[in-house]
């Protein structure tokens, strides 16, 4: 074992984990503000992967532009979405009906995409996958690189925009007081339908810096969100800082499980992780924020 | 006159009675006429068709398989029902296996109570395969299998079970010994997926070529979820230098693999030193998918569409014309599964029992992707199935006459 290796399973990890980021963020944020569980947003990234794919195969466009068409297709599907499914639901009372919703557009959604891109993977090449940068025994792609920056950029500017702006702070409002918020001449259905239109974004975006990793079929976002919900879990429901905080830590936990155990073991070691810390901290890794959610 | 009336009037209700029971005979007769009309057409029409089920992955990682099966079986059909094969014609009725136990299970079971199909076609991946195969054989229906490669599809031997594509056994024994002989590898490296399969192909490979002199350096098994496959060739990239490094896993995952391995400098594609093996588990076209990372890769295929053979190059025209598009191996399979199903009609099955015994005694079928003979397990035993090919640099096939 040399210190090279050990080295590149953290790189390995830290790129993992910011894509988990990328794709929990959406999740902790729509839960922060709605206390809802969101099992479309899998699809959301789905589609954002395919977005940025059919933009560069069929319209020649630069992986870059494919990532903003990725964000902006997330953020429309979003939006179309919660105006048309799940904002009615809500306007009806009950918790339930909305979460039901949730699975009822996933499955729709995984059915449409099998029809019209049918069900052979798809490869998603970018000219950044190919770009391998080798220092001292360890390496990284190109990639890998955008990943990161994209992950950090994303994760700064969603940060400025909470605790920065107006629109922020009330989001922030309606996450701890639905009902007061409304009272302070603040409309929460607005807040809410920004909340989903920038989580569905952000997934959007999550698939576009995803589909390079990951097997792309119209199934391709189910296999991370399992992961994505014990990252939002260990981080504390609707918690960002933590959700980050889990991410990279799971992308870690997965990198070296893979090096000095085995990856088979993988999923028991991030479960039990998840299991442990609903027994001993069920309020997540930041525990003390948990009251200010998002 | 009371005495004539009531005489008269018996012998009336007697003709009307006599002239009803002729017309009830004769609507008893016309209705069964038309009956008989109306049913003996359909009946005839039933008998005459021999139904297929079809257990294909539809949906899930899996669903590629389906997709291309289908397109396989849609061109034999074309082709057997343009004549029909001994008065019979051949319809198909598909069900979702998705590629996993409980989802085959279920399908095997609607397919089996609502189509009744005189035999079953699937499934591709060997976990649903042996899942369906006690629904199937409580059924006495004949399976017939081209996907599925665990060796306990017909080890110790199922009566209605048959395959056409050699076992995890043959092509284990089979690379094992090429890799060692051919490539001098000393040192390999498995990965694979923890299914039946995975795991069964990376036993035969270990113990084959371990008995020959060669060191396993590493046993890598993943599941099916797993995306990045970055720290999986950091490790191997940690063991030094190793030969080969045979594979076992579907499509998107494999591609996955053989990119990460270039990137992290380990295979051919990469620059690196080791050779990447691989069995039928990758359709035609992936090395165009994988690009360049996929250069020196070398696995079995079962299906050759550079093929000289007239069967063939038949085959390979009408599937274009039909598709727009290459055969792939998977097309090729379900393709020959039919034609099997056809040859068996040919020879006088004509249902499930008969279509079982006739496939049994399938000692010459001639299909695109080889010949067929059974032995007793069912399993096919001719090795002309086995192609080797090589990536080259331009991503093209090079056969490997090893075989």
């Amino acid at each position: 074992m040399t210190a090279a290796i050990v080295i590149q399973q953290a790189i390995n990890g830290v790129v993992l984990g910011s894509l988990y980021v990328l794709v929990a963020l959406g999740l902790t944020l729509i839960y922060g503000v709605l206390v809802q569980i969101n099992f479309a947003h899998a699809d959301f990234v789905t589609i954002g992967a395919f977005a940025a794919y059919f933009f560069m195969h069929l319209a020649g466009g630069s992986y870059p532009a494919g990532i903003a068409v990725a964000l902006v297709t997330g953020g429309a599907l979003g939006w179309l979405i919660n105006r048309s499914i799940f904002a009615p639901l809500r306007r009806k009372g009950g918790e339930l009906p909305p979460l039901i919703a949730t699975i009822g557009v996933s499955v729709m959604l995984q059915n449409a995409m099998l029809a019209w891109f049918g069900p052979v993977p798809y490869a998603f090449e970018t000219p950044y996958s190919q770009q391998v940068f080798r220092v001292a025994g360890t390496f990284i792609t190109m990639q890998s690189i955008m990943i990161i920056a994209v992950s950090t950029t994303s994760i700064a500017l969603l940060y400025v925009f909470m605790r920065c702006t107006f629109l922020g702070k009330a989001l922030r409002a309606v996450s701890q007081d639905y009902e007061t918020t409304g009272l302070m001449g603040i409309n929460p259905n607005h807040l809410v339908l920004l909340t989903f239109v920038l989580a569905s974004a952000l997934a959007g975006m999550g698939g576009a810096m995803l589909a390079p990793v990951l097997v792309l079929t119209p199934f391709a976002g189910a296999t991370v969100i399992v992961k994505a919900f014990a990252i939002v879990i260990i981080g504390g429901f609707g918690n960002v800082e933590g959700t980050i905080l889990a991410g990279l830590l799971v992308g870690l936990i997965e990198s070296y499980t893979t090096q000095f155990l085995a990856p088979g073991l993988i999923d028991i070691v991030v479960f039990g992780l998840l299991l442990l810390m609903l027994a001993f901290r069920p309020t997540g890794l930041i525990s003390e924020r948990r009251e200010e959610n998002v | 006159m009371a005495g004539a009336f009531v005489a008269t009037s018996l012998q009336i209700e007697k003709l009307v009675e006599d002239a009803m029971r002729k017309l009830s005979s004769l609507l008893i007769a016309l209705g069964t006429s038309i009956g008989l009309m109306a049913t003996a057409p359909a009946s005839l029409a039933q008998d005459k068709t021999i139904k297929i089920g079809g257990l294909l992955p539809i949906s899930g990682p899996g669903a590629y398989f389906g997709a291309q099966d289908k397109q396989g079986v849609e061109l034999a059909l074309e082709e057997l029902n343009k004549t029909g094969v001994n008065g019979y014609r051949f319809a198909i009725k598909y069900e979702d296996s998705a590629c996993g136990p409980l989802p085959a299970t279920q399908a095997a079971r609607r397919l089996i109570d609502q189509y009744k199909p005189d035999v079953i076609i699937g499934e591709e991946c060997s976990d649903a395969t042996l899942a369906i195969m006690p629904t199937v054989a409580q059924a006495k229906i004949p399976l017939v299998n081209a996907g599925s490669s665990s060796i306990k599809v017909t080890e110790p031997g199922n009566p209605w079970t048959f395959r056409i594509m050699p076992n995890e056994v043959m092509q284990g024994i089979d690379i094992a010994i090429h890799a060692y002989n051919d490539l001098n590898a000393r040192t390999a490296v498995l990965l694979y997926e923890n299914t039946n399969a995975g795991i069964g192909n990376a036993k035969v490979f270990n113990e084959t070529f371990t008995k020959l002199g060669g060191k396993i350096v590493a046993d890598i098994g993943f599941g099916r979820e797993v995306n990045d496959f970055t720290a999986i060739a950091t490790r191997v990239a940690g063991l030094g230098k190793v030969d080969v490094i045979p594979t076992y896993t579907l499509e998107g995952q494999g591609l996955k693999i053989t990119q990460a391995l270039a990137q992290a400098g380990v295979v051919k594609g990469g620059d690196g030193p080791a050779i990447q093996l691989g069995t039928i588990w990758l359709p035609f076209g992936f090395e165009q998918k994988a690009g360049k990372s996929s250069r020196g890769y070398i696995r079995i295929v079962q299906f050759d569409p550079t093929d000289e053979r007239e069967i063939v190059r038949n085959f390979v025209r009408n599937f274009k014309a039909m598709f727009s598009s290459d055969p792939t191996h998977l097309n090729a399979h379900a393709y020959d599964q039919i034609m099997l199903i056809a040859d068996v009609v040919k020879r006088g099955a004509t249902d499930a029992q008969s279509i079982r015994d006739t496939l049994a005694a399938t000692k010459d079928f001639v299909g695109v992707t080889g010949s067929v003979e059974f032995d007793k397990t069912h399993q096919n035993i001719r090795k002309d199935t086995i192609h080797y090919m090589e990536t080259r640099p331009d991503l093209s096939w090079n056969a490997l006459k090893w075989n």
